[in-house]
């Protein structure tokens, strides 16, 4: 893990001090351990953790001289000073350091070969560097049954834990969960949960990356490896659209652990994930993992190698017109490549995307654009619709630190949602956020440094609220917007200007393609999948998917070729405020499948028509050509943190949604990225997946007719919704209906449009609860 | 003990802090009185009370000696260990009282009856007294020798506890 | 003209004080009147500075300089808190100012309210003082009732009421930072230093924590001057402290002593009664438990903070616990290794782990079971461990075990061979 504070020596307004004499400078306020770090010198600490907040010097672990202090300094807790004498290997640092490290390892198990931290445990790593030489404690060491199981997926030894207070800091001040205490006194001291419950919190796993010795660990990680086993790959995660910096931990071609970066992206994550995103990495080896091509034939499906599956698909679309569709987590390079087909290898063939159009948002996208990392600086932050703990989740952690640092935080939107806590909330009906943007315009005009966070899903379906906020934000100079996507790489379909798939759908409908070819994208299982059926009822030509696992659209297709997933392809991905970052190969994937962008490569060539490029770096400059918003970037410049784009991910002529259609009540869809999709997917996330239920406030309940636990279907213009189960709670607004987009059999897409327009709907009981 | 009964008895002392955090531990004290310990029940009602996180109250409530997170008997006797009581013969009563009780003459603990709990407890205040002896949260009491310190006992094991009597 | 040597008004009465018409007929809350009606903040506060009065709870240090500490324009309310956690071994004076006094205590605590300019002052007692703390809660009562607390008190326009805290048991949330976190409702661990509970203490904002005698003796200084205080005791320790005298003496109990006029072998011998027939004063903790332990080749040193300071212990509390020849010390540092280890917050690692090691060893060398190599093994960890830790609860536990062996290193050596045979208790029977 990261343990210092990164120190910019560049500044205006360094320091100078003496470091074991030398003269050195650091900027004012900087912590002598960084300062030290900064300058080559090591202070060993453990409960030192500059993201945790502000130092509490309990190990005692960084102690050093400072000339005319009294006694030895906590370094992670002493600023550096105007001409300061820090002497760090004289013999009364070094017998502190001597000591503390004895007392740790008095009640320490030795079963560092046992030890899943063993290898880059930093207590172990200290102990050589800095540690005595033998133990002294002849007594028996402490002894705890072990281990306990904090959650599911994490473990606790406590005999190894040394009370660095750094997981409690974190569940109590960073994701503020409140689960994780110290509890009793003393040596007695003991992590633990609420009466041993399990750890529930969102981001649970981030105090394994924490913890300085063995004490807590990843159980899905057990046992698996040894560090010397292992690569670890910087990576990003694809789960949503916020592009967290991960690293991979990769043994015998698997991605077998996913963790924050040792040196975290102050302006993405900060070295923090969501359990989602951490542990989410099973799913590419699930049970239904497509790892072979499947042929479908008269007489039933074929397992194809490879070669003969990309020589089945070209012989299936050549000399066709071709519909195209991008899927919304479909690569830069894939969703490019792609396109590239229609001017060369599938002449004719008609390109869009998944996702929102977003015609109502060229307003918004045009404004000037903060990172995640900008956050912490805003004294205001303002949050316009969306669910951002639940759709984009290292969102909740930025705003809570906002928070903490002292930051107002406020908005407006539909959902109740746990960021409410944080600040005054205004709750709008669906239909009328526009209310609730006249409610925020105040804040956003009264400070001074604001951020505004606004959901792409809920702006777009309401283009009076977007061009009022949009000019709210535009009244004050220094505001910075940030949006909340909906998509994986919206963004970076959009910057590839691609079109929306309304396009290919009525081509379909209209007989203008023969045939179909889907990357990464699933119009059966996506909004308007009621539409994309029906128009798929008659049509003749043959579908081809590129996919990773079975979905009703695979189901659907003639041929399936087996792609990678996001731990283990090259590719570049657009986080949801525009910033372009690498996923790096992890795994090696199974032995049947190929990347998405490579399976697309090899089809050009057997269509004859083969792309000048070869690499995923070489695909991405070649597709990102002539698109304005990645003007100057390549995969080298982008480099291991990312770089913004260089113009908003606009997309031309995309108009703005219809007024809502239908009658009954609006229909509110939320993507879970927590407890959805990925966590139905994998194993060791299935004990958060939520339920598909449909949230309706009570009166409207008992105007609808409908009780909790009813199971309804939701009926609006675009088609009915599979089976959803209503749960009435307070907090909803009246007249509204709320349903998760990514349950299994996709129930609420089946209701929406392909647009994502408003539709309003009928509730229609199934079944009494 | 619900989280309503706990507001009920914070209210009249609220406005005398700041940060409502202060009123965790005098709602713990509180719960503490109905059972003589607090229950994972109490520690959530106190939680709910307080607006703070059940396992934040429970870590508060398991730092302190006098609030017990396990079931204690009705009667809890706290025989003072250290130096000065020590030299005051504080050994020789503890030993009397676990051996009269049947408990571990290691760690104390609860009679077979569960009236009366046997614990240690660090220096008192009542070194002038000693050995003494607390009983339950009221007044500490003392000099005692061991056979005093029995027949103590013996009383409070037939008088009612505290909360009987307020009943 | 008032007595020389009593600045506790329940002695000098000969009475108890808990009502408030006997407080006041005592003379008590006079000196509120005076400082609301006459007196400026700032008046106060120098006559407090002036009288040299130093803090009792155990460091010593100026009061009247740690009320000048206090920001003066600060925005946030300011506070003062009484520490009333009494749990250092040997010690209950507060306890005895407390049940007697307890008028004293509240109008002291007023008076540096209102030199501070506090919007409200909290005593934190401990959870064992359960008597003395209603005894307080219906002194509250009564001087809110007379108007001595409250709003607008005495017509001055001055608003300041207390609260009474009740702690549950942790010798730690006696360190005023402990303390602090403990009254905010947390879990008493002490914080780190700076920022100081004078410019962040209690709900971040400036706080004055004194000791319950320090704060008690402030309402005599306003009534018969800052002189009057400083004509007794000597230049570095004027006034007269309350010393705890408990262990092996006849008469154990609390007397008020004027600091440097009074030997240790005079507080023994004729204040406390001595020892048992034929007993010899083997050790003696002075300040309490936390204190280098000394032995009779000391007994004439004067009870002052310097005199102390002479011959390697100190003041500290004024808990004095007194061992004779009947006592084994290797056993009674057990005892006091075995409170600090129960009493370490467990928050740093070096008293946490530190402490219960120390406990260990000893018990070894108590149970006949001790090496040679335990004495530097003991040191060495001394030495890493003292002044290393977050807190001074460590030096604490350090302070009497160190002292002791180099004091009764033969004791010791006897000890790890033979172990300690247990002594003779002197029972409550004995007592004269
Ligand atoms: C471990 C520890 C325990 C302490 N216990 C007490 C105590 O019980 N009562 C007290 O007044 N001061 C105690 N102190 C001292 C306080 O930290 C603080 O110095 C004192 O309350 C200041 O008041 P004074 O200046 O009036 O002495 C303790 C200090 C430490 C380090
Ligand atoms: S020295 Fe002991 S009591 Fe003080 S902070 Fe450290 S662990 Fe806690
Ligand atoms: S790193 Fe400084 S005390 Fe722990």
């Amino acid at each position: 893990m990261a343990e210092y504070a990164p120190v910019d020596l560049t500044v205006e307004n360094q320091v100078e001090f003496e470091l074991d004499g030398r003269k050195v400078t650091a900027p004012a306020g900087t912590m002598l351990a960084d300062a030290c770090y900064a300058h080559g010198v090591e202070i060993p600490i453990f409960c030192y953790e500059p993201r945790l907040g502000p130092p509490i010097g309990a190990c005692r672990m960084c102690l050093v001289e400072v000339e005319g202090m009294r006694g030895l300094q906590t370094a992670c807790s002493t600023p550096v000073a105007p001409d300061m004498v820090v002497r760090t290997t004289t013999d009364a640092v070094k017998e502190a350091q001597d000591g503390v490290l004895e007392v740790l390892l008095a009640n320490h198990p030795l079963d560092c070969p046992v030890c899943d931290k063993g290898g880059e445990c930093p207590l172990q790593d200290r102990t050589f560097k800095f540690g005595p030489g033998q133990s002294r404690f002849v007594e028996p060491k402490r002894h705890h049954p072990k281990p306990l199981e904090l959650s599911d997926r994490i473990a606790l030894d406590r005999e190894r834990c040394i009370a660095c207070f750094r997981c409690v800091r974190f569940s109590q001040e960073v994701a503020q969960d409140g689960e994780l205490t110290m509890q009793a006194r003393g040596a007695l001291s003991e992590i633990t949960t609420f009466s041993g419950d399990a750890y529930a919190g969102r981001f649970s796993g981030n105090v394994i990356d924490l913890c300085p010795v063995g004490a807590l660990t990843s159980i899905p990680y057990r046992f698996v490896s040894r560090p010397w086993d292992v690569q670890n790959t910087p990576s990003i995660c694809g789960l949503c659209p916020v592009g967290c910096n991960t690293e991979l931990t990769v043994r015998e071609g698997r991605t077998k652990r996913v963790t924050g970066r040792p040196d975290p992206n102050s302006a993405v994550e900060e070295g923090w994930l969501c359990d989602t995103g951490r542990w989410a990495y099973d799913a590419s080896w699930s049970d239904d993992r497509i790892t072979g091509a499947i042929v479908r034939e008269a007489t039933g499906d074929r397992v194809a190698g490879l070669e003969d599956a990309v020589d089945a698909a070209a012989a299936l679309l050549r000399g066709r017109t071709v519909g195209i569709l991008a899927g919304t987590g479909a690569t830069v390079e894939e969703a490019g490549i792609a396109a590239d087909l229609a001017a060369g290898a599938l002449p004719g063939a008609i390109v869009a995307r998944m996702g929102i159009p977003g015609g109502a948002l060229a307003g918004l996208r045009a404004l000037p654009g903060a990172q995640l990392g900008d956050i912490d600086d805003a004294d205001v932050v303002v949050v316009v619709g969306g669910d951002p703990a639940a759709q984009q989740p290292i969102v909740e952690l930025r705003l809570r630190k906002a928070r903490r640092f002292g930051a107002t935080v406020t908005g407006c939107g539909p959902r109740p949602h746990l960021i409410e806590s944080l600040g005054a909330f205004t709750r709008t009906v669906p239909g009328a956020l526009a209310d609730g943007v006249a409610a925020v315009a105040q804040a956003i005009a009264g400070a001074t440094l604001p951020v505004v966070l606004w959901d792409e899903a809920d702006l777009a379906a309401e283009p009076a609220a977007a061009a009022a906020l949009a000019d709210a934000i535009a009244a004050n100079d220094a505001a910075r917007q940030i949006e909340l996507g909906a998509d994986v790489n919206g963004s970076g379909l959009r910057a590839l200007g691609l079109p929306t798939a309304d396009l290919v759908l009525d081509a379909v409908r209209e007989g203008r393609v023969d045939a179909l070819l889907l990357v990464h994208a699933e119009p059966l299982d996506a909004p308007g999948r009621t539409a994309w059926a029906a128009a798929l009822q008659d049509f003749a030509g043959p579908v081809v998917a590129i996919a990773t696992h079975p979905t009703a659209t695979t189901e659907r297709a003639d041929l399936v070729l087996p792609a990678l997933t996001m731990w283990e392809q090259d590719g570049t991905l657009v986080s949801m405020n525009g910033r372009v970052q690498r996923l790096r190969p992890g795994a090696r994937g199974p032995e049947g499948a190929a990347a998405g962008w490579e399976l697309l490569v090899a089809l050009a060539h057997r269509l004859g028509a083969p792309p000048p490029y070869r690499t995923a770096a070489a695909a991405f400059r070649a597709v990102t050509a002539g698109h304005a918003a990645f003007a100057g970037i390549t995969s080298d410049t982008a480099g291991i943190l990312g770089v913004p784009l260089a113009a908003p991910a606009q997309v031309d002529g995309a108009s703005a949604p219809a007024p809502a259609q239908g009658e009954g009540l609006p229909l509110v869809a939320t993507r879970e990225v927590y407890g959805g999709t990925h966590a139905r997917r994998s194993a060791s996330l299935a004990s958060t997946a939520a339920e598909a239920a449909a949230r309706i406030a009570p009166a409207t309940a008992e105007a609808q007719w409908v009780r909790d636990g009813d199971r309804i279907v939701l009926r609006s213009p675009a088609g009915d919704s599979g089976l959803l189960t209503v749960r009435v709670e307070e907090g909803w607004p009246e007249g509204a209906v709320f349903a998760p987009l990514g349950a299994p059999g996709a129930p609420t897409e089946g209701a929406l449009p392909p647009d994502m327009a408003p539709v309003l709907v009928q509730v229609v009981r199934v079944e009494a609860g | 003990m619900d989280a309503d009964q706990i507001r009920a008895h914070l209210d009249p002392i609220r406005h005398e802090f700041a940060d409502p955090r202060s009123l965790v531990m005098p709602a713990l004290k509180f719960a503490q009185t109905e059972k003589g310990h607090l229950t994972r029940e109490d520690m959530a009602a106190v939680a709910e009370a307080t607006g703070y996180s059940p396992s934040f109250v429970e870590s508060v409530a398991s730092f302190y000696d006098r609030l017990y997170t396990r079931p204690v008997g009705n009667r809890v006797v706290s025989v003072c260990i250290t130096l000065s009581c020590m030299l005051r013969g504080s050994d020789e009563v503890w030993e009397a009282l676990c051996e009269h009780e049947g408990v571990d003459h290691h760690h104390g603990g609860t009679s077979a009856d569960g009236r009366i709990t046997i614990q240690e407890a660090q220096c008192l205040g009542y070194c002038d007294r000693g050995a003494c002896i607390q009983v339950d949260a009221e007044e500490t009491q003392g000099p005692f020798t061991p056979e005093e310190a029995v027949k103590l006992v013996e009383e409070l094991r037939e008088a009612p506890t505290p909360a009987e009597l307020w009943r | 003209m008032p007595i020389l040597n009593s600045v506790y008004r329940h002695r000098e009465a000969g009475k108890t004080l808990t009502a408030l018409a006997d407080y006041r007929a005592a003379g008590g809350f006079k000196a509120l009147e005076h400082a609301l009606g006459e007196m400026e903040a700032d008046d106060l506060q120098y006559a407090f500075v002036r009288s040299g009065l130093r803090g009792r709870g155990g460091a010593g240090f100026p009061m009247g300089r740690k009320a000048s500490f206090l920001p003066k324009d600060s925005k946030l309310p300011k506070y003062v808190v009484c520490n009333a956690d009494e749990s250092e071994p040997g010690t209950f004076k507060d306890r005895e100012i407390m049940e007697m006094n307890p008028f004293q205590l509240l109008e002291g605590l007023a008076l540096a309210g209102f030199a501070i300019g506090a919007a409200r002052g909290y005593i934190y007692i401990r959870g064992e003082y359960e008597h003395q703390a209603r005894i307080l809660d219906a002194a509250v009562l009564a001087a809110r009732e007379a108007g001595f607390l409250g709003t607008n008190i005495l017509r001055s326009g001055f608003d300041y009421d207390i609260t009474v805290y009740r702690g549950a048991g942790a010798y730690i949330c006696g360190e005023e930072t402990a303390l602090l976190e403990s009254l905010e409702g947390k879990r008493g661990q002490p914080r780190l230093k700076p920022p100081f509970p004078a410019v962040a203490g209690l709900y971040g904002s400036p706080t004055l924590i004194n000791n319950v005698e320090t704060l008690a003796a402030l309402p005599p200084i306003v009534t018969n001057g800052a002189d009057w205080y400083l004509s007794m005791g000597t230049e570095k320790s004027p006034g007269t402290k309350l010393f705890s005298i408990s262990g092996h003496v006849v008469k154990p109990g609390n007397y008020e002593v004027v600091l440097g006029d009074t030997t240790l072998r005079e507080l023994i011998y004729e204040h406390a009664g001595g020892l048992r027939e034929g007993r010899r004063v083997k050790a003696v903790w002075v300040g309490g438990s936390s204190v280098p332990v000394i032995g009779e080749e000391h007994l004439d040193v004067p009870l002052d903070y310097e005199s102390l300071q002479g011959v390697g212990t100190a003041l500290g509390s004024g808990g004095c616990i007194v061992m004779d020849d009947s006592g084994c010390i290797v056993r009674a540092c057990l005892r006091l290794a075995t409170f600090y280890r129960h009493e370490s917050c467990g928050k740093c690692s070096p008293c946490r782990e530190g402490t219960s090691w120390f406990e260990r060893i000893l018990q070894r060398m108590v149970d006949g079971e001790g090496r040679m190599e335990d004495f530097d093994l003991l040191e060495s960890l001394f030495r890493r461990v003292s002044g290393k830790t977050l807190c001074p609860l460590a030096d604490g536990a350090i302070a009497p075990i160190r002292s002791a062996i180099t004091l009764f290193r033969d004791d010791f050596i006897r000890v790890c061979q033979e172990g300690s045979p247990r002594p003779d208790p002197m029972l409550p029977a004995t007592v004269g």
